[in-house]
């Protein structure tokens, strides 16, 4: 089976296909398997994240044929195409940079609680944010994380103008960082004041951006419009510019 | 001049919160030419490093932060993802679920399941802390079920097998919840930094003498690999809380853990010169996936859930196992890895789980359906993902294989995480002063054994105490920081970028992997032992034959090359210890010896090594647990046995009622089956007996 899989050193991109090897008759194989073996074959040095194997870590995502995919839990077919996320700076073959998201958080995180009773029940829905895995699949095609690369992605910044730094924290944020905010608010513990703070983070993040948007998409399933951007946009009504 | 004057000034770094940094281009002369090396070097400043970002880390950084201190956190993997995120999110709280939970209680419970190998004080800790530990996650955002009758933490219905109260407590999204509070914990605090994707190479140390003018080793920081920006970051701290995990990786693919278990956590501490402790203690669950090769290693049952009738195969179908339910997880891989010896297994190098034998039953089979897709629900969703609709229903045999899971030995500390040396429970200052380990990186919490649900509060417990004793060590430290304790390691991390060599790492990291298993994995011989010892010279003498480009930025050669060199320091020390432990016990499986007796006197191995990386191992004794209770375990043992006999003669239709009684005993009519914990003792219940 052959899949093309993009590498980049040293900044040079070139795109190797790679022919997988089926190590049982009826395998399907997944992504990462095929990453395994070019990694334990011809490609030695090859660059890819991963950890657990089993979809809960969050950090193999890769693009398939151009969409964000947990790598060890999405099967591949002949001529498939595996390829850094579009989303994030690359920092070698399919290793992008992460901490600008998680950078920009910094500070946003208190839920403002001091001394509460913590023996108080959460409900469902901050349950359900919590199985985000931040795979960050949701990052794609997101205009509020677009506006951190000129409106685009960081592979394709105008000429002149420079890339942020992640180190610095992106400015703009995306669905993943609006999941954290909204997580706050509904957090039992959280006081009113806490709420207003995270809402004031989810504006100041470029919440504006999701107003015409068509909706942003969960690598785990999680209803980020339902759950999140719908609430914020909600809590939002009126502050918005 | 000093040889940091070779450290030529070239730029700034650019970087968030930057406080005294200066980042240097290396100079060095060949031929009398000076030439520009490709790595430069960035210099910080921080009163704790902190070494891992799961649970113990990010406690251990929430804690010493708490006290005031400046902490980094470096981790290779994003922050939080750990072996903490990927876990089954259950968690041992004293109280949670049974009045009269005592610390003493739990403090023993901890140690007799260990074979009497951990140390008490570190025990006494985990009892005494467990609950308040627990409650620092809830402040990040842990959020249970609640018992609002006894208005506690809901705790799961039974107590988990081997615990001897009810004081586990499962979560909604398993570890993923924890590793949310864990994130915000080191992305929130204004007191803490962190570098993702930056390889903590080396602790940098420096000879001292103490008060009495005895020579002591003291930490001045460490050197690390930030891949993200392409440099080597040179750190001054006097102190450095090591929780960057285990060593499973050794045996990938055989393995249900986070890729980055690389043994990194031992490999940096006894290369400082640091005590190691129980080595040969790995962690080994007989019954995870062999194939597809997408899903192997992973976890797809206990021997407690093959339940009253499975029994294990060989590839011809003789029985090499039965009352498979009732076995210790070492007698189950045993069994499994005997058969693949003697050229019987199965063809992916593991043996049969067959439990045709508990669904075919009419009255007690919809049961035990049941009873096996409730109590490890995960590991039945790996099974039925792996091997099919068929092989879901229980209507034939799985195939299986161990894999590595949990290191419940490690570096040797006190109660409080600092390092310690000697003989006995060992002395802080026989220790490596301002070294501290905490989480799987630590020893002495579990030794030969460990309960259920005990991981995750074993991070979260001795994470905030390393953390905390860490930073009250950095504000004692007077001392200045000599950089010229940093030069010689830099001078040698920088030569690596553009090494010449025909040897890729990864291809080497394979081999041992490889034989990593055959050697020193879930059973041992002597011989198997001197074999690897032999191997792991050979491999550690091509290091220096290793290719590496020059480039800095995410350099994959080099860090495959880091990452290997643990490899080989930590199965060295893995197989220094398994030499010294010439009997079985836990998790330590030796073909070519006995048990050894829970009556005998028992020792912990302690390892370490000299500078020149010889290593040396000794025992120290540990008191052991009064013969009388003993007895009364092994009691309990053996009449559980004689019972499963008995049932196993009755006739078919008798046998069924008998096994529908004992279900409905377990988990009513309709009721959930019970929970169990993959890596707990309720797994294999006969564990917490063994005598």
């Amino acid at each position: 089976m052959k899949v093309d899989i993009v590498t980049r050193r040293d900044g040079e991109e070139a795109v190797v296909a790679f022919e997988y090897e089926k190590r049982e008759l009826r395998e399907k194989p997944m992504a990462l398997d095929v990453l395994l073996q070019a990694q334990a074959t011809s490609m030695p040095d090859l660059a890819f994240r991963y950890g657990c194997r089993a979809r809960n870590c969050g950090v193999c995502t890769i693009d398939i044929n151009g969409k964000p995919r947990i790598a060890c839990r999405s099967r591949v077919r002949e001529g498939d195409r595996l390829a850094p996320m579009a989303t994030l700076p690359v920092l070698a073959d399919l290793v992008v940079r992460r901490d600008g998201i998680a950078r920009q958080m910094h500070g946003r995180l208190a839920n403002g609680a001091q001394g509460n009773d913590l023996n108080v029940d959460a409900p469902d829905v901050y349950h359900d944010l919590t199985a985000c895995i931040e795979c960050y699949a949701c990052l794609d095609g997101c205009p509020m994380h677009a506006r951190n690369f000129a409106g685009g992605l960081p592979g394709s910044m105008p000429d002149g103008e420079a890339q942020p730094d992640p180190a610095q924290g992106y400015k703009w944020g995306n669905p993943f960082s609006l999941l954290k905010l909204q997580r706050i608010r509904v957090d039992p513990l959280t006081t009113e004041a806490g709420q207003n703070a995270a809402l004031a983070n989810a504006i100041e993040l470029g919440l504006d951006a999701c107003v015409d948007c068509a909706g942003c998409k969960c690598g785990v399933g999680i209803d980020l419009m339902g759950q999140v951007v719908g609430q914020l946009l909600e809590a939002a009504s009126g502050k918005l510019e | 001049m000093s040889d940091l004057g070779q450290y030529l000034v070239t730029e700034q770094a650019h970087l968030a919160m930057s406080n005294k940094r200066t980042v240097s281009g290396k100079y060095f002369a060949v031929n009398g030419k000076n030439v520009r090396m490709a790595v430069k070097t960035e210099w910080r400043d921080y009163d704790v490093i902190v070494v891992g970002s799961g649970g113990a880390g990010s406690q251990a950084a929430h804690a010493a932060a708490e006290e005031g201190a400046r902490v980094l956190v470096v981790s290779k993997d994003p922050i939080g993802c750990s072996d903490t995120k990927i876990s089954e999110g259950i968690a041992t709280v004293r109280e949670s679920g049974a009045e009269g939970d005592t610390e003493d209680a739990l403090s023993e419970n901890l140690r007799v399941a260990g074979g009497d190998l951990p140390v008490e004080a570190i025990t006494n800790a985990f009892a005494e802390d467990s609950k308040q530990a627990y409650d620092r996650y809830r402040m990040l955002g842990l959020r249970p079920s609640i018992d609002t009758k006894r208005d506690t933490p809901q705790a799961l219905p039974l107590p988990m097998g081997g615990h001897n109260k009810r004081r586990s407590v499962g979560h909604k999204n398993s570890g993923v919840a924890f590793s949310h509070a864990n994130w915000n914990a080191v992305v929130q605090s204004d007191q803490i930094e962190y570098l993702e994707d930056a390889w903590f190479l080396e602790l940098v140390t420096e000879d001292v003498a103490d008060a009495e003018g005895a020579p002591q080793k003291r930490i001045v920081g460490g050197l690390l690999y930030d891949a993200a920006r392409g440099l080597l970051v040179a750190v001054r701290a006097p102190s450095v809380v090591i929780a960057a995990g285990g060593l499973s990786t050794l045996y990938f693919p055989k393995t249900d853990t986070m890729r980055g278990n690389t043994g990194d956590s031992y490999a940096v501490a006894a290369r400082a010169g640091a005590d190691l402790v129980d080595m040969e203690q790995v962690q080994f669950l007989p019954f995870c996936l062999a194939s597809p090769p997408a899903y192997e290693g992973l976890l797809c049952g206990e021997p407690m859930t093959a339940s009253f009738l499975g029994v294990l195969r060989d590839k011809a179908g003789k029985v090499i196992l039965d009352g498979v339910y009732l076995r210790t997880r070492a007698e189950c891989s045993a069994a499994i890895m005997r058969a693949v010896e003697a050229g019987r297994g199965s063809p992916n190098g593991g043996a049969y789980l067959d439990m045709t034998a508990n669904k075919q039953k009419p009255l007690s089979g919809p049961y035990f359906m049941r009873f096996l897709q409730g109590s490890l629900p995960s590991a039945y969703r790996n099974a039925r993902q792996a091997l099919g609709k068929v092989a879901a229903k229980c209507e034939e045999p799985w195939e299986v294989r161990p894999s590595a899971h949990y290191m419940m030995g490690g570096i040797r500390v006190d109660e409080n995480g600092r390092s310690v040396g000697g003989a006995g429970a060992g002395e802080v200052a026989n220790g490596i002063t301002g070294l501290y380990a905490a989480g799987q990186a630590m020893g002495g919490v579990f030794g030969a054994n460990r309960l259920g649900s005990t991981s995750l509060t074993e991070g979260a417990v001795f994470g905030a105490r390393a953390g905390k004793a860490a930073a009250k060590g950095a504000a004692e430290t007077t001392t200045k920081i000599d950089d010229a304790a940093f030069a010689p390691l830099i001078k040698q991390t920088a030569k690596c970028f553009g090494q010449k060599g025909t040897i890729a790492a990864a291809a080497l990291k394979r081999e041992l992997q490889h034989d990593a298993w055959d050697y020193i994995g879930p059973v041992r011989t002597a011989e198997r032992i001197e074999k690897i010892d032999a191997k792991i010279k050979e491999w550690s003498g091509k290091l220096d034959q290793v290719a590496i480009p020059a480039y800095g930025t995410w350099n994959q050669a080099f860090i495959e090359f880091a990452e290997l060199r643990n490899m080989l320091e930590t199965a060295k020390l893995v197989t220094v210890a398994a030499r010294e432990r010439d009997g079985s016990l836990g998790g330590h499986v030796r073909l070519d010896c006995g048990e050894i007796s829970a009556f005998s006197q028992p020792y912990s191995t302690i390892v370490n090594q000299d500078e020149s990386g010889v290593p040396q191992v000794f025992r120290v004794e540990r008191p052991r647990t009064p013969i009388k209770r003993l007895i009364a375990y092994k009691a309990q043992e053996n009449w559980r046995k004689v019972q499963i006999k008995m049932l196993r003669m009755l006739p078919s239709a008798m046998q069924d009622k008998q096994l529908e009684k004992r279900y409905q005993a377990i988990m009513g009519v309709g009721g959930p089956a019970p929970e169990i914990m993959p890596g707990g003792v309720d797994g294999a219940i006969a564990e917490a007996t063994k005598a």
